[in-house]
């Protein structure tokens, strides 16, 4: 039983005039409460593979199973409604939320959408979330942009588990903060992850971050699978060449830790 | 008290506020400086200004109060030019909307229709409206909006299409917002700063345009306007100019008022982006 099943996917793009394929017959899968990693150089698919599974854009091939259901074939309100098993947490916490909002709204956006609490109910919801995510509940009346980058970026995880999802996709989630704030967030995924069940796509350029996250490893190469298994094995033995210059570009203290 | 000041920091714009103030104090006070009906006799016909301090501005051809009317025309110009810069914005931020965001086939349709009522030139699109439905303040007012609304549309497309590409779209979408929730809560309040910034502009042309349709006839005939002032001064231009030109003065002195105020506005709110 996986959590997501994705075969022979398939996205093309035209460049230059030329078509290429910036996913080229991927397949994966994802199983409950299991963090599968995504890892490769700049360009080489990760976002596009976040992008297709999410249907925030269509394959040209391929089949996406989640939760045991066709994905690709949902649409409409059934599509909106499976949405909220399914959420995301962006690289950049601050171009992921309307500008004009506050925190409060950005929670109440999911619970609102999924009918999850009645109307009164929901700051105390809200507050919830926040405390979950190791934030002050008075946070909730600031504006998005008066709060610091790993307050967003946790407030970015509220919205994403407000709806009890089974899946997040990570895209770069923790690339844009600092060295300190990246340890607690990704604390704070995994304490997540145990409590809730909760499986991720992370995706990441970075193995140094995939190592002390990840169960298993994809490594992509110009949108296809270059190589993958269990990520310390992969991280401590690349065989592919792109494999071996991401292991490369970690920082040696990194590489030698045990 | 910050922002007004910010606001007024052009001598320009100090003007166009002050003309504005002026003009907005005038159209509230009309019924109170000048109860009962501005059209009503009030004194011998064609009386020259400053001569008779209870009728400042003399009287018109019928012997009707000029000031009077003057101030009362103040009303009907102010209150058609914002009802109808505000419908034909609310229009043209929807309409672009709806174009930018939803793309293909309902972009195409509603940008063919921007295109059409774009090619007709506006005042003969306002003329044959009124000519058709028959003039009153509301036909007036739709006659102008519907007039005006494409240029604002045109601006709201091109920034929801720009907006629409942005993480935050792609977040609402992931959290299963309806589209046409995401169109309207989330990309129309961040599409309308340039929007809004042609009001000055649309307002200024709305009341020139009401000016017009009187002037012609068209005007809602229960009301006194300044186009229709000025076409009743025309028939006696050479005896009584003062009749044509105080209130096309006025109506000078109210669109430059709207245009710079206008334009203050907006400078001050991009001099606050750029700081920001
Ligand atoms: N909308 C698009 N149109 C054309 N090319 C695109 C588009 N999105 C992504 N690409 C191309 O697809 C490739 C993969 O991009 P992406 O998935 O963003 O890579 P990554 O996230 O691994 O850095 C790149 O070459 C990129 O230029
Ligand atoms: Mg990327």
């Amino acid at each position: 039983m996986s959590v997501l099943a994705v075969s022979n996917l398939t996205k093309r793009y035209h460049r230059g005039g030329k078509p290429f394929a910036a996913v080229d017959d991927v397949s994966f899968e994802i199983g409950p409460a299991e963090t599968l990693a995504l890892a490769g150089p700049s360009g080489s698919g990760k976002s596009t593979i976040a992008r297709l599974v999410l249907r925030l854009i269509e394959p040209d091939a391929g089949r996406i199973d989640f939760e045991d259901a066709d994905f690709l074939t949902m649409s409409g309100a059934a599509l909106r409604a499976r949405r909220a098993r399914l959420q995301m947490v962006f690289q950049d916490p601050l171009a992921a939320f309307n500008p004009r909002a506050t925190v409060a709204r950005v929670l109440n956006d999911p619970l609102r959408v999924h009918g999850i609490a009645p109307r009164a109910d929901r700051p105390r919801r809200i507050a919830a979330l926040l405390e979950r995510v190791g934030l002050d509940a008075g946070l909730a009346q600031r504006a998005i942009h008066e709060i610091s980058g790993g307050q967003r970026q946790r407030v970015a995880i509220a919205r994403a588990i407000a709806t009890r999802p089974s899946l997040i996709v990570l895209d770069e989630a923790v690339s844009a903060l600092d060295v300190s704030v990246r340890g607690q967030i990704l604390e704070l995924l995994l304490d997540l992850q145990r409590q809730e069940r909760i499986a991720y796509l992370f995706i990441s350029h970075d193995l140094g971050v995939i190592r002390a996250v990840a169960h298993r490893i994809f490594i992509l190469d110009a949108g296809r699978i270059a190589e993958s298994g269990d990520a310390r094995a992969v991280i401590a033995y690349p065989q592919s060449s792109v494999g071996k210059a991401l292991v490369a570009a970690m920082p040696k203290l990194v590489r030698d830790r045990p | 008290m910050k922002r007004l000041r910010r606001l007024l920091h052009t001598p320009e714009a100090i003007a166009g506020a002050l003309i504005l103030a002026l003009l907005i104090a005038m159209a509230l006070a009309a019924p109170l400086l000048f109860p009962g009906d501005p059209q009503a006799i009030a004194g011998p016909a064609l009386l020259p200004p400053f001569r008779d301090w209870s009728l400042p501005l003399g009287t018109d051809r019928l012997g009707r109060d000029v000031l009077a009317e003057l101030v009362h025309g103040a009303r009907t110009s102010l209150a058609v030019g914002l009802a109808a810069a505000a419908a034909a914005l609310l229009i043209g931020a929807v309409v672009g909307t709806l174009a930018g965001f939803a793309g293909g086939l309902i972009d195409e349709v509603l940008m063919r229709m921007t295109d059409a009522f774009q090619t007709v030139p506006s005042f003969l699109l306002a003329l044959a409206f009124v000519s058709i439905v028959g003039p009153s303040l509301g036909v007036v007012v739709a006659a102008i909006a519907i007039s005006a609304w494409t240029g604002p549309a045109r601006v709201a497309r091109a920034e929801v299409l720009s907006i629409r590409e942005r993480d935050y779209v792609a977040g609402a979408r992931v959290i299963g917002m309806h589209p046409l929730g995401i169109a309207f809560r989330e990309v129309l309040p961040n599409a309308l700063p340039p929007v809004l910034a042609l009001s000055s502009v649309i307002v200024a042309a709305a009341i020139l345009t009401e000016a017009a349709l009187s002037f012609l006839g068209l005007g809602d005939p229960n009301r006194v306007t300044w186009g229709s002032m000025i076409a009743e001064g025309r028939t006696v231009l050479r005896t009584a100019p003062f009749l044509s030109i105080v209130p096309g003065v006025a109506l000078v002195l109210t669109v430059l008022g709207v245009y710079l105020a206008g334009e203050g506005v907006v400078e001050s709110t991009a001099v606050r982006r750029s700081l920001s």
